[in-house]
């Protein structure tokens, strides 16, 4: 034999091989279909109420759920309450409030086998109805030749309205069967804001610091358990 | 392998909260910013020799020790509705005895005003009346201002 034809023969045969074994493959998929669990997921929110143990300034609760439409996509919820005092140089004041946000995450990581862990983006809506309390206050006088008086008579102002869009990039990982701990990071734009007379909203239920750019952050690490309806 | 790969960037997230804080950098309460004219030609600016300034019953202000300016901007307390200041001058060689007085009353209605976050409350001066007891200070304008809220400008002329 040539050694072309040798090469002919061998290239010939991995070929043989290779289509082989994308056969072998395509059976294996086909002959094993791992089903995924539909159901309402719903938890709390464990970092609230660490915060509001470690500090004095902060008391906060939350619920999380889910619910799974599709393969990729969950309906997404979560409801709370939250108090919290900002302590700055010249001003002492109180937000307390509820928040409601709802939305979607997409789930954008592919599960080996039977796993059902996610990687997900999300996009929400949320509102919040809170009071917000001016505590005490010092005038910033610019000078030590005459300092302002601290002034403690409080002065609240009740049913503020805000609500605002979020983007949220989480992770969720099942530890035991259907109990998932997660975590997550939030970018939250406001839409709009009511701030007390001669006074300006600086803390937002569920919204948290506002920044002068009407921008915020969050974060929420949460332990949820998945009620499963059906398998699909 | 895959889980471990969860739990790091569960880590990463735990670590990365920030915060930016923020510096006052907005104006806060205004100050009195007075300007000295020459009384006999009152376009022309004209140094005080040897100024020192202070309020009733307090310290010189620090700024304000034996200096030799043409224009000065002086804090009002704003816990209260006047501030009284005392200026002193010597335009010789800063002998005791060529020391010459006078003193300056302001009433106002404070005001506060909502800034930010860092910056808290300032207070603005509404209704100001000023009045002298004409010492070396030969004469003023303007004697009432609407309102002090900046300090961008001179308040006061004052021809000496």
């Amino acid at each position: 034999m040539k050694p072309q034809r040798m090469y002919k023969y061998f290239i010939s045969f991995c070929f043989v091989f290779l289509v082989a074994k994308s056969v072998a493959q395509e059976n294996l998929k086909d002959s094993i279909k791992y089903k995924s669990p539909y159901g309402l997921r719903i938890g709390v929110d464990i970092s609230k109420p660490i915060l509001g143990l470690t500090g004095s300034d902060y008391s906060g609760f939350e619920i999380v759920g889910d619910y799974r439409i599709s393969k990729n996509l969950y309906i997404a919820t979560e409801l709370g309450v939250e108090e919290n005092t900002s302590v700055e140089d010249y001003t002492n004041s109180t937000a307390k409030g509820s928040y409601l946000k709802v939305g979607i995450n997409f789930n954008a990581y592919k599960n080996w086998l039977d796993m059902n862990n996610e990687i997900f983006l999300g996009f929400r809506y949320a509102l919040s109805v809170f009071d917000q309390t001016l505590n005490s206050y010092t005038t910033n006088t610019g000078t030590n030749y005459f300092l302002g008086n601290l002034i403690t008579t409080p002065t609240a102002t009740n049913g503020l309205i805000a609500h605002w869009t979020e983007f949220v990039f989480g992770l969720k990982v099942e530890t035991f069967k259907n109990v998932f701990i997660g975590a997550s990071f939030s970018y939250k734009i406001l839409l709009s804001i009511q701030h007390p007379d001669n006074f300006k909203t600086l803390y937002v239920p569920g919204f948290n610091r506002v920044f002068e750019s009407e921008t915020g952050f969050g974060f929420n690490y949460t332990i949820s358990y998945t009620i499963p309806f059906f398998k699909k | 392998m895959k889980k471990s790969i969860f739990y790091i960037l569960l880590l990463i997230l735990t670590f990365s909260a920030c915060e930016k804080d923020d510096i006052c950098l907005l104006p806060n309460t205004p100050k009195l910013v007075l300007r000295f004219y020459d009384v006999s030609d009152t376009t022309s600016k004209k140094d005080v020799t040897f100024l020192s300034i202070w309020a009733d019953g307090k310290d010189t202000l620090s700024n304000y020790k034996s200096v030799t300016l043409d224009s000065i901007a002086i804090p009002l307390n704003v816990n209260t509705t006047e501030t009284v200041y005392h200026f002193k001058m010597n335009n010789t060689t800063g002998n005791s005895i060529d020391n010459k007085f006078n003193k300056i009353t302001l009433t106002y209605n404070p005001e506060e005003v909502y800034v930010s976050r860092s910056c808290g409350f300032k207070t603005i001066f509404n209704n100001v009346i000023i009045t002298s007891d004409n010492g070396w200070i030969q004469s003023f304008t303007p004697s009432t201002l609407i309102t002090i809220d900046n300090e961008t400008a001179a308040h006061v002329q004052i021809f000496h």
